[in-house]
This record gives C-alpha cells, structure tokens and sequence, in this order.
C-alpha cells in the first residue's frame, strides 16, 4: 500500500515507502547512467507488486475471475451440469475448459491472482507492522511553528506565565490520555494509534482466512454417505459413497464413528399455496464415538448437525427405499432389502429406482421403476399426489440377462444397464404393499413387501474452520477499529506577553476524519483546556478573528502541506484511509 | 402457527400508501426546486470569503459561521472547494427551509412511519422476522435506507437530496410490490434457524446503507461534472437544481463515510452466512452464485476504500468503482438469487 | 425437502427432470447433486488394484477381529493364529468385488495346503444377497456379516482397507503383510501370498 503523501503542493510522488534507497534521485536533465540490475529489476517489481496500485487491480482481477465461476457450471459443485453444458454447447465447451472456466476456483490463474495478491498484501503488511512496533514508543513531532495556519485553531490569553501554561497543558493533555512532547515553550500531544494496529490487524486477519482454508483443503475431507433406516454405517472409507479427501488426508484419520438411523420422520402442508412443501423433517440417529463406545442418541436435523469429535454429520436429502423380495428362476430369494430410489419429483416424491438381482439363475434378473408414496390414477397415467406415504404403490418393468457387474465395471445403483438385457414381456403391474407381480416362464417373482425411507449425509471434516472463523471475527474487529478511531494531534504553545501574561495558541490536526468529528472533539478539548487555563480573549487582536485563515493570505494554502510535513518526516506510514 | 392473513393484507396496504406518500414528498422535493425561494443565509458578509475545506469551528469570542449548502461558489474558485456543510449542526448558520421542502420532509417520514409498519405488520403476520424472502427482502431494506436517509440528513442538512432518493425507493418498492411480490407464507425448514435473523438482517442493513450510497454516488457524478463545467466556463454557477444541493467534495465525502458505514456491517453479514452455510449445507464456503458475488461486491467496496486512499483515484474514478459495487450487489440480489441455481434461491418467487 | 425453494421447483420444471431420465444426479441442477448420495450413483469407494507388502519386522499387528459368519457361526481371527489369513472385504453389490470373486476362490484352494485361511467380511448386504453371491460363485471359506462395516474401524490406526474391494494379508504371528487395495489379481495377491508363506 502507497503511504498517502501529505503533497497538496503538487510534488510527483513515487510509489511504496519502503524507505529503501532504491536508485539514486537524479535531476531529471541528465539521462540515467546505468540500468537495472537483476537485483534492481526485482527491487522494483517488488515495489510495484505491493503498492497501492497494483493491490487495486488485483483486486478488480480477483472479482472478475470470480465471475464465471458464478455464471458457468462448475465442476467442483455440478458436475452433471457441466455435462450438461458440454451437450449445449459442444464447440465452445472445451475451449471454456481450456481456459480453466469449468473450475474456476481450483484454476491455476485464479490461484495466481489471490497468491499474488496476498503476496503484495503481506509485503506491504509486514514492513508496517514491524514500523508500528517500533515507532510504538516515537514520540509526536514537534509542535509547528504557526499554529493558526492549521485548520483548527483558537488563541486565548491567560495570567499564567508560558511555563506554567505548558505545565497544566501537559497534565490536562495526560488526562485524557495523549502522549507528550515537550520542548521549549510548545508540546505535542497525539492520540489514536490504535487505528494503524486497527488496520494492520484486518489485513493480517485476511492473510489467516487464506492460511486456514488452505489448512482445511489439505487436512480436511469431506464425504457422503446414504444410509436406509435401521441400517448402520462406519467412518470408514470402505463405508462410505464418496470420499474426497484433502491431499494430506490418509484413511486413517477418520474419526472412527458409527452411526445408526433409527427413525426418519418428514411432515409435508397438506394444503393452501405452500402444498407438498416440506414442513420438517427428523432424522432419529444413535452413535457411538468410538468402536466399543457408549451409545447417544440425536435429533439430526437441517440446521442441526451432529458433531463427534471435530468431524460434522450433515442432514442432506431424503427418500423412499421400497423393500423387495427377488425370487428367482429355482425359487431361491436371491434379493431381499430396502433399495434406496431417488426423488425425481420434488414436490411429489416420485422416486425412480432399479433392482439387481446379479446372482439369480438361471438368468440374472433386474428391475426398473418407479415409487409412488401416494399413487393415484389420472386419465390412466399413475401419479404420485403427495409427498407423504398414504397410498405407497411401485411399478417396476422386469428385465433378464447380463446385468455388467461380473466385469468389474462400477456402475450406478440406481441405474440399470440394459444393454445385455431384455425386457421380460409382460403387462405393466402396480403393486401395493404385500403384492407380488410373477414373471412369465418361471423366470422369477418380484415382492413388494414394504417401504423404508433413507436419509443422505455428508460427514465433514475441517480443521480450518475455527481458525478461519477467529480470523474473520479478528479482521471485522481491525475494520471496525480503524473506522473508528482518529488519528490526531494537539499543539499548544506559549508566548510570553509581558506583565505576567502569557498568550496560548492551541491547535489541531487530524490524519483522517471518517467519523467527521474532530471539529466538535477539538472544540471541547480547546474550551476545556482554555478553562483550565483561565482563559481570556486576546486584548487586541493581531489577526482578524481566530479560527480563520488572516484575510487575503493566499500563501497560506501552502499551509497543510508545510504543517504536515513533520508528520511524514517521523513516520511514513499513514493509515490507508488517507485524509478526507 | 399459521399466517394471519388479515395483518399481511394491512401490510400490503400500508406499503402501498407508503409508496404513494414516497412519490408525493418526490415531487414536493422537485417542486422546491422548480419554486422554492432561494432560502437566506443568516450568515453575514464572510459568505464571500473563500472558506478553507477542512476548516473546523474556531472555539474564540467569534464563532465562524458555515454558509450553508445553498451558498454560490465564488466564480475563479477551485470548482472542488464547495462550501462544507457545517460539520456542527448547533454552530449556527442553519438554513431556513421554505415549505415545500419543509412539506417534503414531512411527508418523507410520514411515508417511512408507514413503511416501518408495513414491514412490522409483515412480521408479525408471519410470525417470524419479516426478511424471509426476496419481496420481504426489499421492502426491509428501502425502510434502512429513508431510516439512514432521515438519520443522515438529520446531521447534514441536505434534504434536497430527498428527491433522488425517495425517487429509487419508490421504484424499489413498485419493483417489490409487483414483480417481485410474494404473499405470506411459511419458510422452508432450512431458513428456519435463528440466523436468518442475523445473517439478514444484516444483509439487510447493509444493503440499504449502500443503496444511499450508491444514490449519493451518482448525484456526485452529476455535482463533479457541473463543478468542471463551471470552472471550465461552461456552466453558470448556482444553476437550476446545483444551487440546492452539496458540493461535489462534500457529497464525495458522505458517500466515502456511507459506505464505510455499511462496509463492516456487510462483512459481517458474510461471516454470519458462512456460519450458517456450515450449519445448513455441510460447508462455510462453497462458491455459491450468491456467496461468490457477495464476495464480489465485499471485493469491489474494499477497492472503492483502497482508491481513495490511491491519489489519481479518487473522486470520480472512486465513484465509478462504488457504483460498480453497488451493481453488482443488485445484480446478486435480483439476478443471481433468482435466475441462477444454487443452494442459495429462497427467493419464494412462484 | 432439501435447501431448495418452489422457485428451483418450479422453474426448473417436470420437463427438465424428465430429460434428465433416471440419473439422479442430474433432477434439479445443484441440490440433487449435494443431496444424491455421491454424483455417479456408484455408491463406494473404489481402488486401483494397488498393492503393497510388508516385511517381516515392519508389520504391524493385525487387530482382533471376531463376528458372526453368514451362516450364523461365530467366527475370531485368533483361532487361526498359526495360519496365513487373508482378509477380504467385499460386497455382492459390488462390481469389482464379484470380478475378483473366482480369482479369490482360484488362490483359496490353491493355498489352503500351504495353511492359509481366507475370510471374507461381506459388508453393506443383505443375507439373501450374500448367500446368492456366495453360492453363485462357489466360495468355500467363511465369510462374516458385517453390515455396519465395523471389522474396517479395527484395522484403523494399523492398515486400514481403504476402498472396496480391499484384501489384508495377515503372516502365521498375526501381523499384518500385505495389502491390496481394489480388484485382487493373481499377480498382486498371488505374489503377497508366495512371499508369505515363504516366510520372506
């Protein structure tokens, strides 16, 4: 970040400052001797990546790389989508991919661009904060030299003499908990470095955010897992659907949880405009911590997950898992389970679902359908009229032959590949509860015997979360720290005025006034410290008026610059809020 | 519970009329404008004098008086150097309001007292916070934003300012009461945790501080372009509707301080939805259409308070970076929780 | 039921799901896709077939392991101390495991006079499912029923199979020798298994 140069007066400023010596100022008449270095060009680039300027642009790149990770499929999120999108749009599709769209936030130029970005930040950071802690105990420049040129100021005469006056100056100034400089007939009071702690405090808590989602990236995993209700299931990575763990994760770092679904319960509005919407939904589970462990039971809920040992359990989606009974061609059950079907109306629960029954004889028989938990009949067409189970129906179509699983080739549950299966002709049959649809030659029986329903899960793991959450609560504490806080000093001085008398001029400055107060804080500060001074107006006015500029003194414009000029000669680090 | 239909009807009327009393204070603004007296300063011969940007109140025998906003700039001045408004509203020098203006202020808070109803019948028509979904959603922050507004204009006495802003409220609220409008209802189990009343409401808050912002913003690109062309001697000085309002250094400065008002309260909404994130969906971040260009807009305001630190970059460059950070807001708002799938759609809109 | 709102519904429409056919992944855009049970359907972890192997001073102990057989038995990895044990862990449901399933019972009858023992741990089955598989494809050596994968939470902390299929070698002093994460070939098992009872 660029100091803020106090240059009103128009001087070219140069970028960052570091303070380092970087080339040698040349007047501009004669041309530069010799060219950079290597260690000349990195000086500069370091120079250009961590100022102000270039943290703006990165920043502008950081939200537009962000864009059509927002607008497009991404992979990490949608995969099916992005198929999806490759189907739409066949040309453009993989020249997306190719410039990394599909995966926006995992791509290396979007890496590029925050690395970059909080390589500048941490730069420009560091150094500041190693200034701050120096300069913890600096003491305010001294006071300048006409202190009516600043923009507040009053003056007032008192009967103490110029010493006393800096004397009760100094212990009112103290009160209030400005720290002094005093010299010969002026002091220095300034207040308000808690915003540069403030702001420094936000940046580094940004650098954290990044340093702890990293951490959970490579600690952490994340994986799903169905489970029917009765049935239980181990975190482990043999018993669950998909496990994506972070690159330092190895199979043994799960917690070694088990958990049991007991019973789910979902209430769906009956009536009015929000029909078929879900009202809520349980999930009754019982766990154990640890193989051996005492058993809990919980509520698992949306907004509820359970917590074991660091690693969440996340209620996700629900379902219908019809049961079935396979009786194949020798009269063996050859199936007999719940099979979890996936909703394919949301606001009516049809679920779709197929069976596989690889080890039936002497054809392998599988099956597939649909699950209706209030079927109903509308012009011949089988619909499903509510989401609750009040009339469970299926109907599934039965075919035999090779289901593909002896290959080896993974394959989905809840997909049937018929490409080495016929259909078994026979009539479309909606069984309810209890009833059997026998297939023709012998080949088999179908039985529905009942319904279950399944929840689905996500198990997280994250040890980044509470760091990354700390670092956010610290970084909105330094914004709001630097908001609030002025920086400002005070000047006081005193001029002997004969017979006991002395005048005391008193002003102000304030590096940045967000708040826009300053002008009432130093009205009390000036009235107080005039009170205290037993004050009275000037006899005979030198000036006309205090408070403003003496008429006509267009040199004073120069003033701010020359007042401040102090200030940048002790520290050259401004906060980044710049003077208003 | 179920909804009381009766108190949502009374919401939906009292918004309505709040639109209406919106769009007469709009005009009564104009109105002043168009026919209101120039009113007098009360300020003496220092009128003329070219008064210093920073200059504070002198604590002396004499208090210096602020020319209020309506002062002419001085002709040679430096076009920036508008008169400030008093920083003091108690020094003295406050302008006095002719009674149009006077009309359209009362009829401002006359509108918002209905407004605040219409959002607080919602509410308990539903028995939950009134920020549930999108129609919900704006009605609360327009009420923020005249709220802010009224505040704002408490302090800095700029009420001319009224007529750009009831201006956008009323189409906010037209927007809300027709396209966006969605009767009351219950919510979907996941929005039912107490976060939506923090997370929102934060959101909420926010919002409307930056919508003031934003239309603060583009007066100031108006005020900075008339300021240029009257110091390139194209424009008179204290022409038509400019005379009225702030300086362009000094609307510069109310959007500068109005954004950094609502800048932390936005981060802290986003930090609030990450918590809920995790609780809900498995995860405080997932690059969510809504989280991602809530990251945009958190990125873009944070470029807004870095070029204003940048010399080269402030004034309009920084104004143009605001409003782009306002847009892209609305768009999160209007486009992406709508039109966008994601986690994040509880828009209700049918 | 899941984070969606009667917009998604609605504006995505029957007409979308119906296009979408039977993959569940696909039925209203991103919510199905985090609430459907892994994006592909397929439902488990799968290895590639990998496979390493221990020597004698570096294995770790195997941990104990004991359950109900598919036939109802009760069965312990102790008593077989003495033997070479392989562990297999599998599914009927489960591709690979069925494509791997004849090579398992090949190298069972060829080992059992060189005294290894096999075992299978049939997880995530039913038993009518199990009993199918099991006489499908003739397999003679005991299989336990563990339907909540709790034999796998032993094995953490030591050699944890860690997809399925998975197969543990456990040597004669009940350390574990070797692994093989995903389908068993007779090269890889084979291999782990020659240079157990050899003793190297």
């Amino acid at each position: 970040m660029t100091d803020v140069r106090t240059s009103e007066a128009g001087h070219g400023t140069s970028e960052a400052g570091h303070g380092t010596a970087g080339e040698p100022a040349t007047p501009p008449a004669r041309p530069r001797a010799r060219s950079f270095g290597v260690l000349g060009w990195a000086r500069w680039i370091w120079r250009q990546l961590t100022s102000m300027r270039i943290a703006l642009v990165l920043l502008f790149l950081l939200a537009l790389g962000s864009v059509p990770g927002s607008l497009l499929p991404q992979q990490g999120i949608d995969p099916a989508a992005v198929q999806q999108y490759y189907t739409a749009h066949p040309s453009l599709a993989p020249f997306l991919n190719a410039l990394g769209l599909f995966n926006v936030f995992a791509a290396p130029w979007f890496a590029a661009i925050y690395l970059l970005l909080f390589t500048s930040l941490a730069g420009c950071v560091l150094p500041r904060a190693l200034r701050l802690i120096r300069s913890a105990r600096a003491l305010p420049p001294r006071a300048p030299r006409h202190l009516s040129r600043l923009p507040n100021s009053t003056r007032y005469e008192t009967s103490m003499t110029a010493g006393e006056a800096a004397t009760v100056a100094a212990a009112f100034l103290r009160r209030r908990r400005f720290r002094l400089n005093q010299g010969d007939g002026w002091l220095s009071a300034e207040k308000g470095y808690r915003r540069e702690v403030g702001n420094l405090l936000f940046h580094i808590a940004l650098i954290g955010v990044l340093v702890s989602i990293s951490v959970g990236g490579l600690f952490g995993y994340k994986a799903d897992r169905l489970i029917v209700e009765g049935s239980s299931f181990a975190d482990t990575v043999t018993d669950l659907d998909a496990f994506h763990p972070g690159h330092l994760v190895s199979a043994s770092d799960l917690a070694p949880f088990t958990l049991t679904l007991n019973k789910f319960s979902a209430s769906y509005i009956p009536s009015g405009p929000d029909r078929d919407q879900p009202d809520n939904f349980v999930a009754n589970v019982s766990y154990t911590a640890q193989p051996g462990g005492a058993a809990r039971t919980y509520n698992l809920e949306v907004n509820h997950p359970l917590n074991v040992d660091a690693t969440k359990v996340y209620l996700i989606g629900h379902g219908y898992a019809p049961v079935f009974r396979v009786t194949d061609g020798r009269g063996k059950v050859v199936y007999n389970q719940a099979t979890p079907f996936l909703p394919a109306d949301q606001s009516t629960y049809l679920s779709e679902g197929v069976v596989k029954a690889p080890d039936a004889h002497p054809q392998e028989l599988g099956f597939a359908g649909v699950f209706l938990p209030t079927a109903v009949d509308v012009n011949g067409q089988l619909e499903s009229a509510f989401p609750a189970p009040y009339e469970p129906a299926v109907s599934m179509i039965p075919y035999s032959g090779n289901l593909g699983l002896n290959s080896g080739a993974a394959q989905s549950v809840y997909q049937l590949n018929t490409s080495g299966m016929h259909r078994i002709a026979t009539p479309v049959q909606v069984l309810t509860p209890g009833q059997s649809m026998k297939l023709p030659g012998g080949a088999g029986t179908l039985t529905f015997t009942g319904y279950k329903q399944w929840i689905s899960l996500q198990v997280t793991y994250d040890p980044g979360q509470a760091p990354a959450l700390i670092s956010g609560v610290v970084a909105l504490a330094g914004l709001v720290l630097s908001f609030l806080i002025r920086r400002r000093r005070i000047f006081v001085r005193g001029y002997d005025a004969g017979s006991g008398r002395a005048v005391v001029e008193v002003a102000g400055l304030a590096r940045s006034d967000v708040g826009g107060g300053f002008d009432a804080e130093f009205a009390e500060l000036a009235a107080g410290l005039r009170a205290a001074h037993g004050g009275t107006d000037p006899a005979a006015p030198s000036e006309p008026g205090a408070g403003t500029r003496p008429a006509g003194d267009g040199a004073d414009r120069a003033g701010p610059a020359a007042v401040a000029a102090p200030m940048s000669d002790n520290e050259r680090s401004v906060s980044s809020e710049g003077t208003e | 519970m179920s909804d009381n239909l009766g108190l949502a009807q009374l919401s939906d009327h009292l918004l309505i009329v709040a639109v209406v009393i919106y769009s007469l204070a709009m005009l009564a603004y104009a109105g002043d404008f168009a026919y209101g007296r120039r009113a007098k300063a009360t300020a003496s011969a220092k009128t003329a004098r070219p008064v210093p940007e920073l200059a504070g109140v002198g604590i002396s025998g004499t208090v210096s008086t602020q020319e209020p906003p309506q002062a002419v700039t001085e002709p040679g001045q430096p076009p920036a150097a508008g008169p400030p408004v008093a920083a003091d509203p108690a020094a003295g020098g406050r302008e006095r309001l002719g009674p149009l203006i006077r009309g359209a202020i009362a009829l401002t808070c006359l509108g918002l007292a209905l407004h605040l109803a219409g959002v607080i019948t919602r509410g308990l028509a539903v028995h939950r916070v009134p920020w549930g979904d999108m129609y919900e959603f704006v009605t609360a922050l327009t009420c923020v934003t005249v709220l802010f507004f009224v505040a704002l204009m408490m302090r800095y006495r700029a009420w001319h300012l009224g007529v750009f802003l009831t201006g956008a409220v009323v189409v906010a609220l037209g927007l809300a009461q027709t396209v966006i409008y969605t009767p009351a209802g219950p919510l979907v189990p996941a929005l039912r945790s107490y976060w939506l009343a923090i997370h929102v409401a934060a959101m909420t808050l926010s919002v409307g501080i930056f919508f003031v912002a934003a239309v603060l913003g583009v007066v100031y690109l108006f005020a900075e372009r008339y300021a240029r062309r009257v110091a390139a001697g194209r424009s008179l000085p204290g022409h038509g509707i400019m005379r009225r309002l702030p300086g362009a250094e000094e609307l510069d400065r109310l959007t500068y301080r109005t954004v950094v008002f609502g800048f932390p309260i936005w981060t802290f909404g986003i930090i609030a939805g990450a918590i809920w994130a995790d609780q809900a969906w498995g995860r405080y971040w997932g690059w969510d259409p809504v989280e991602t260009w809530a990251f945009i807009t958190w990125v873009v305001y944070a470029c807004f308070l870095h070029a204003r630190a940048t010399a080269g970059w402030r004034g309009k460059r920084a104004a143009y970076i605001q409003l782009t950070g306002f847009a892209c807001l609305l768009f999160n708002v209007l486009v992406v929780q709508t039109f966008v799938t994601g986690l994040h759609s509880y828009a209700g809109l049918g | 039921m899941l984070p969606s709102s009667i917009a998604v519904r609605r504006a995505v429409g029957l007409a979308a799901m119906a296009a979408a056919g039977v993959l569940g992944a696909t039925a209203c855009g991103g919510q199905i896709a985090a609430s459907t049970p892994a994006s592909n359907g397929v439902n488990f972890v799968s290895g590639n077939g990998s496979s390493s192997y221990f020597k004698p001073g570096s294995r770790p102990d195997a941990p104990a392991v004991s359950g109900t057989t598919l036939s109802g038995a009760r069965l312990s990895l102790s008593s077989y101390r003495g033997k070479v044990v392989v562990v297999n862990f599998w599914g009927s449901w489960c591709a690979p495991c069925r494509s791997e399933a004849p090579t398992l019972a090949v190298l069972a009858g060829q080992y059992r006079s060189k005294g290894v023992q096999f075992v299978g741990v049939d997880i995530r089955d039913s038993p009518a499912s199990a009993e199918a598989f099991v006489q499908n494809f003739g397999i003679s050596y005991p299989s336990l029923n563990d339907p909540a994968d709790e034999i796998a939470l032993a094995f953490r902390g030591t050699v944890p199979p860690a997809a399925i299929p998975s197969t543990l070698v456990i040597d004669r002093s009940g350390h574990i020798a070797g692994r093989v994460i995903g389908q068993a070939s007779e090269a890889s098992l084979g291999t782990i298994l020659a240079d157990v009872t050899a003793g190297t």
